[in-house]
């Protein structure tokens, strides 16, 4: 051997000790780190407990006047109220939580009856249908929806689409009716054209050669709608609203705090619907398409049940999100605490609630300690579902593992 | 992910049915919506800068104004279509919109004469200039007045950013010290001496009086020291209207705000977002990384590992707002109230760290972001082969040195992955920030020349704050919107850059392990 | 040194070398993950400046005995073991051994080249950077040496700031091999270093194995036995974690006394 370079044995002793002075220091920060994110739920916690128990408080809380109807000065039946802070002297809090869960619930409710059905059929379409060059672009592309902030989508939302929607009411009416039977048109137009042609306009990238038809249909849509108004409506859709179902317009309103919410949480359905679609082993899709099966049908029969657990998952994420969302709510829905189910009313989410109340109550009082429940609330909603899904995602994983899919 | 079965030979899909044209359209319609969404912020916010012709209309009734077009509706009782015009002049007429029913216009013309003043108070000035009257008496008119009205904005424009320079660097520092009680007394007389200059330098600027005219004839006398710009689009070329274009594109980028929030530019917001998550960074990049090591390197890989992983990737789900309460609750109203009391005392009541500030944001943005930097890190982590780990290790190498000669240098990708994913996150998260520092409007900055130069305990402005608060607090919502678009595009690309960033590394992220031999 | 016992998990232990000749010594090893043994009370000595192979059918246990020769086990909470491993007499599982020179000490080639994402270089430059700082000049020294011990210098001596991820497989082994050299081991492990080879490779891995025992005391597990009769002096055959037989090459390849060993090395296994 030519040499032996062997460290001194000082500098052997100052490595092992640096090595287990790392480890200890790594040891103790990693598990501090995550001790201090997982501290949230604790603080929280913590924070609210003492509402229940402490019976100094002016205005008694317990689980009786937050969740019941009450009987407030002004009403003769009893009723849920969010007022924390009278607007004259003297007058009362009322503290219902009520109104807060439902608005909360609402909102997410109307996002998810517009993200889920445009999620999960983009996904469905980008992962049988669609072209590997064109999903390679689109794909990202979608996901990058994500991280649009929700002040701008809120911002959109509540000063652009609502006076456009004002106005518009039943332009966006028609286009509502007008786009799936005009879809389902252009399948049918399709079907017909000749070899030629259905080459040239492949049904890979019919999610580009579709956006000339959907601005045809918006112009059809657009000519439409005040004769359809004139129709049916008396050419006024809002008095008809308002006379025949009783329904009184809001400016801002849960339909378009949907929209815009529908909108931010769909790229997230979308990806995570998407992967569990694609996921599915290839062994499977052949098996299906060998005996016959159509794509659709491959997808129904036999994609969907393999995916279905990572697609409900996907839902959940989305909902999840839609709960929390907090300024597209606080810019779209107008903020008014009420309980109606009339998608055309206002509402008022905790998570806004805590946004714009939260800076102004004082510190320990009641009004705080609320929010701080509703934080609460929110957090461990999210947390469950989350969890829920991320562990329904993990044994899908190890399905499609077991089925020797590469995923 | 590729699905190869797509390779497998075209079927004829004219089978498919129904639905699959509804999949089909909705992956069309989310397209629409994003590109609708992203052209209107792009054409509303870049057109704002836009030096637009400045129209006369003359009505059948024979009145004239004077304004650029901002859009066209039908009226609300059916026939016909009105249109909306920005005529400015607010201390004129108590309002800077008119609209107009289409058909009532006359006439509609562009006259080259016409000029648009920008100032201090009142906003925009659209009408003629008629003369300048100087402080001697003198009245410049004719064709030679706007070239005269040129160089004294030039020379005013000078005198102002001396008089800043000033300010900034001489003035505000002997205040804070003779505020402090420690000033000597010979900054005593700087400081007046400084003030005198002021002074002298507000006096040496040009007092001249601008008459102008509307074009329905009003006249209005105007100090040209409230003007900030003024512009003749209906003259310019089209090369001239580009140039005014981006220098007033820069503008809006390097300049405070004015008139509430509703003019003038976002440099505070940019500076202050920036400043935020530059801190954020700090905090997240160590702490992620080290708990995203613990985990996958160091922690006994058993069931309660692998329900804190599921647990820290749920956290990154936890509502925003969540996290802004917890950072409200326990940097603001408790360490924050604590330090108050220990170091800060004879301030109190008025809190010093006790309160919002630059400090608990970008802690609360930081745990807020930690799940992201964490996740990135531990897939960097897991996809580095345990034949590198065990190569290290045979050579001798202690587990710290595996770590940071051989794992952690292949991971950094993944790291920075993380970490400007949890910065565009971080950039567009406005709902915590609501609760743990961020102001309307800042009057100073956070990072200044003062000692200790970074004031952590300032509140701060916010891109994504400052289009909440505009659109939603300012008083005249119509007049600031242009401004808020602009600032939308801004906080939009910002983010996109950012995430393109992430995915641009996390592909060469993949493609250099691709090349990693598989024997 | 008397004859070994004879016990009922190595019949064929019974080749004698004197201490002086014993570079590694393992007696009455055993090793378990969790609780499913992988190794059963071995016991067998590895001669000095010799190469050594063991065979055996896969999951034999020959890489766990490998690994647990430089303590890689250690990184595995799972793991337990009983007995004594002793290298040039000295328990390698003693607390006052530090793991990270008795690494140092057996050097350890794996089966899939692993060369660090770094110059060529800096690869074999890695491990004596681990012992501290060194004059440039005895980096360089040592690098070369290493690479022309490992019969690669010619082939990389113009671009040894290339990433060794550009080296083609034999030679990315060889690299390894290099790295393991420079930092002056005492006995090299080998585990299947020619598996993922082409032939050429594979026979310049070898000639270097054969090469190198002049200084070193080598161990080679393999699979393939056409190589372990080439290359190695002694050849263990283990079979269901335990020691079958252990002989001369030549002896156990041509005149196995265990049926057991005649069936596996003629292709008779079940």
């Amino acid at each position: 051997m030519q040499h032996t370079p062997s460290s001194p044995p000082l500098r052997r002793h100052f490595r092992q000790t640096r090595d287990r002075l790392a480890t200890a220091l790594i040891t103790a920060g990693g598990i501090g780190v995550i001790a201090a994110v997982m501290a949230i739920g604790v603080f929280l916690a913590v924070e609210v407990v003492p509402l229940f128990w402490s019976s100094t408080d002016t205005p008694r809380i317990n689980l009786e006047t937050l969740w019941l109807p009450q009987d407030y000065e002004g009403h003769r039946t009893p009723v849920h109220r969010w007022q924390p802070a009278m607007p004259e002297e003297g007058g009362e809090s009322r503290f219902g939580m009520l109104p807060l869960v439902w608005g909360t619930l609402e909102a997410a409710a109307w996002a998810l009856v517009i993200a889920v059905p445009l999620a999960l059929g983009a996904a469905a379409h980008s992962a049988l249908f669609m072209s590997r060059r064109l999903r390679a672009r689109l794909k990202p592309t979608l996901e990058l929806m994500e991280a649009m902030p929700g002040v701008v989508v809120g911002f959109v939302a509540g000063l652009v689409l609502a006076p456009w929607l004002d106005v518009h009411l039943a332009l966006g009416m028609t286009l509502l009716i007008i786009l799936p039977p005009g879809l389902l048109l252009a399948g049918g137009l399709w079907a017909r054209l000749g070899a030629g042609l259905r080459r040239r306009l492949p049904m890979g990238w019919a999610a580009l050669w579709l956006l000339p038809w959907l601005l045809l249909l918006w112009g059809l849509s657009s000519w439409l709608a005040p004769l359809l108004e004139a129709w049916w409506f008396d050419g006024d859709l809002r008095a008809w609203l308002e006379v025949s179902l009783g329904l009184d317009y809001a400016n801002r309103n849960a339909i378009i705090v949907g929209m815009a919410m529908g909108f931010a949480v769909m790229p997230s359905i979308y990806a995570l619907a998407e992967d569990a679609l694609s996921g599915v082993p290839k062994s499977l899709v052949e098996g299906a398409e060998a005996l016959g099966a159509t794509r659709w049908q491959t997808l129904w029969k036999v994609v969907l049940p393999a995916a279905g657990p990572g697609v409900l998952s996907a839902v959940m994420i989305g909902a999840g999100r839609a709960v929390g969302e907090t300024m597209i709510v606080l810019m779209a829905s107008g903020n008014t605490a009420l309980m109606t189910a009339s998608p055309l009313d206002g509402l008022r989410s905790m998570a806004a609630s805590i946004a714009i109340e939260l800076p102004e109550a004082a510190p320990g009082g009641t009004h705080y300690r609320l929010l701080l429940l509703a934080a609460l609330l929110l957090f461990v909603f999210t947390f469950c579902v989350n969890t829920l899904a991320e562990v329904v995602r993990s044994r899908l994983r190890r399905r499609y593992h077991r089925m020797g899919g590469a995923s | 992910m590729t699905a190869p079965w797509r390779r497998s030979p075209k079927r004829a899909a004219s089978g498919e049915g129904p639905w699959a044209w509804l999949a089909a359209g909705s992956v069309a319609a989310s397209l629409a919506l994003l590109a609708l969404l992203l052209g209107l912020l792009a054409v509303r916010g870049l057109g704002h800068f836009w030096p637009a012709d400045v129209a006369v209309v003359t009505l059948d009734d024979g009145r004239q104004l004077a304004g650029r077009e901002v859009k066209e509706v039908p009226l609300s009782d059916g026939d016909g279509r009105e249109r909306l015009y920005r005529t400015g002049n607010r201390d004129l007429d108590d309002a800077i919109w008119a609209w107009v029913d289409l058909d009532e216009i006359h006439e509609v013309d562009h006259p080259s004469g016409l000029v648009v003043l920008e100032r201090r108070r009142w906003g925009e000035f659209i009408g003629r200039l008629e003369a300048i009257e100087t402080e001697s008496g003198e009245r410049i008119v004719g064709e030679s007045t706007w070239l005269a009205l040129e160089r004294r904005l030039t020379a005013l424009a000078a005198h102002r950013d001396s008089i800043d320079v000033l300010r900034d660097q001489t003035i505000r520092p002997l205040v804070h010290r003779l505020e402090a009680g420690e000033a000597t007394l010979g900054e005593r007389e700087a400081l007046a001496k400084a003030q005198a200059r002021v002074h002298e330098r507000q006096a040496a600027m040009p007092a001249d009086t601008l008459v102008l005219e509307t074009v329905d004839g009003r006249r209005l006398r105007q100090p040209l020291t409230e003007v900030v710009r003024a512009l003749r689009p209906n003259a310019m070329g089209v090369t001239e209207k580009v140039v005014t274009w981006g220098r007033d594109v820069w503008r809006f980028l390097s300049e405070g705000p004015r008139a509430a929030n509703t003019a003038g530019g976002v440099w505070p917001a940019i500076f202050g977002t920036i400043l935020m998550v530059v801190l954020m960074s700090i905090f997240v990049t160590p702490f992620g990384v080290l708990a995203a090591v613990y985990l996958n390197e160091v922690a006994h890989q058993g069931r309660l590992t692998r329900w804190v992983r599921i647990g820290v990737r749920n956290l990154a789900g936890v509502p925003s707002i969540v996290y802004g309460v917890f950072g409200l609750g326990v940097f603001v109203y408790g360490i924050g109230g604590h330090l108050d009391d220990w170091f800060f005392a004879s301030s109190l009541p008025s809190p010093t760290f006790g309160t919002g500030g630059l400090l608990w944001a970008s802690l609360t943005l930081a745990l807020l972001t930690l799940p992201v930097v964490i996740v990135a890190t531990e897939e960097g982590l897991a996809r580095i082969p345990e034949s590198q780990r065990e190569g290290a290790l045979a050579l001798g190498a202690t587990r710290l040195e595996m770590l940071t000669r051989v794992v952690l240098p292949m991971a950094t990708p993944a790291m920075l992955t993380g970490v400007i994913l949890a910065v565009a996150r971080a950039a567009g998260e406005v709902a915590p920030l609501m609760l743990v520092g961020v102001a309307k409007l800042a009057p100073q900055v956070p990072l200044d020349g003062e000692f200790p130069f970074l004031h952590l305990e300032r509140k701060f402005m916010h891109l994504g704050y400052h289009i909440f608060d505009a659109a939603f607090h300012g008083g005249d919502v119509q007049a600031a919107m242009p401004l808020i678009y602009a600032t939308a595009l801004l906080l939009v690309l910002v983010i996109l850059v950012l995430n393109l960033t992430a995915i641009f590394l996390r592909h060469h992220l993949r493609s250099r392990h691709g090349t990693l031999p598989k024997y | 040194m008397t004859v070994m016992q004879e016990t009922r998990s190595s019949p064929g232990a019974f080749i004698d070398f004197s201490p002086d000749a014993t570079s590694l010594e393992i007696r009455g090893f055993g090793l378990r993950y969790g609780d499913k043994p992988a190794l059963a009370n071995l016991t067998l000595r590895v001669p000095r400046h010799r190469v050594t192979a063991f065979i055996g059918p896969s999951g034999c246990g020959k890489s766990t005995l490998l690994r647990a020769l430089n303590r890689l086990h250690d990184l595995n909470e799972e793991v337990t073991w009983e007995g004594e491993i002793r290298l040039e007499g000295q328990d390698i599982h003693a607390p006052e051994v530090a793991v990270a020179e008795l690494r140092r000490r057996v050097g350890m080639v794996f089966q899939a080249p692993n060369p660090f994402p770094m110059s060529i270089y800096d690869n074999v430059a890695f491990g004596l950077r681990l012992q501290g700082r060194m004059p440039k000049r005895r980096v360089d020294d040592i690098v070369e040496w290493a690479l022309r011990s490992s019969a690669l210098w010619d082939e990389v001596k113009d671009r040894l700031r290339a990433s060794a991820w550009s080296l083609s497989g034999g030679q990315q082994q060889r690299l390894v091999i290099a790295r393991t050299l420079a930092v002056g081991p005492e006995v090299l492990l080998l585990d299947e270093p020619a598996s993922a080879l082409d032939p050429i490779s594979t026979l310049k891995v070898e000639e270097l194995i054969r090469n190198l025992k002049s200084s070193l005391t080598l161990v080679l597990v393999t699979h393939n036995m056409q190589q372990a009769a080439r290359v190695s002096d002694y050849t263990a055959f283990l079979q269901n974690g335990e020691l079958v037989e252990y002989a001369p090459t030549d002896t156990l390849f041509t005149n196995p006394r265990l049926a057991r060993t005649e069936n596996y090395i003629t292709g008779r296994m079940a």
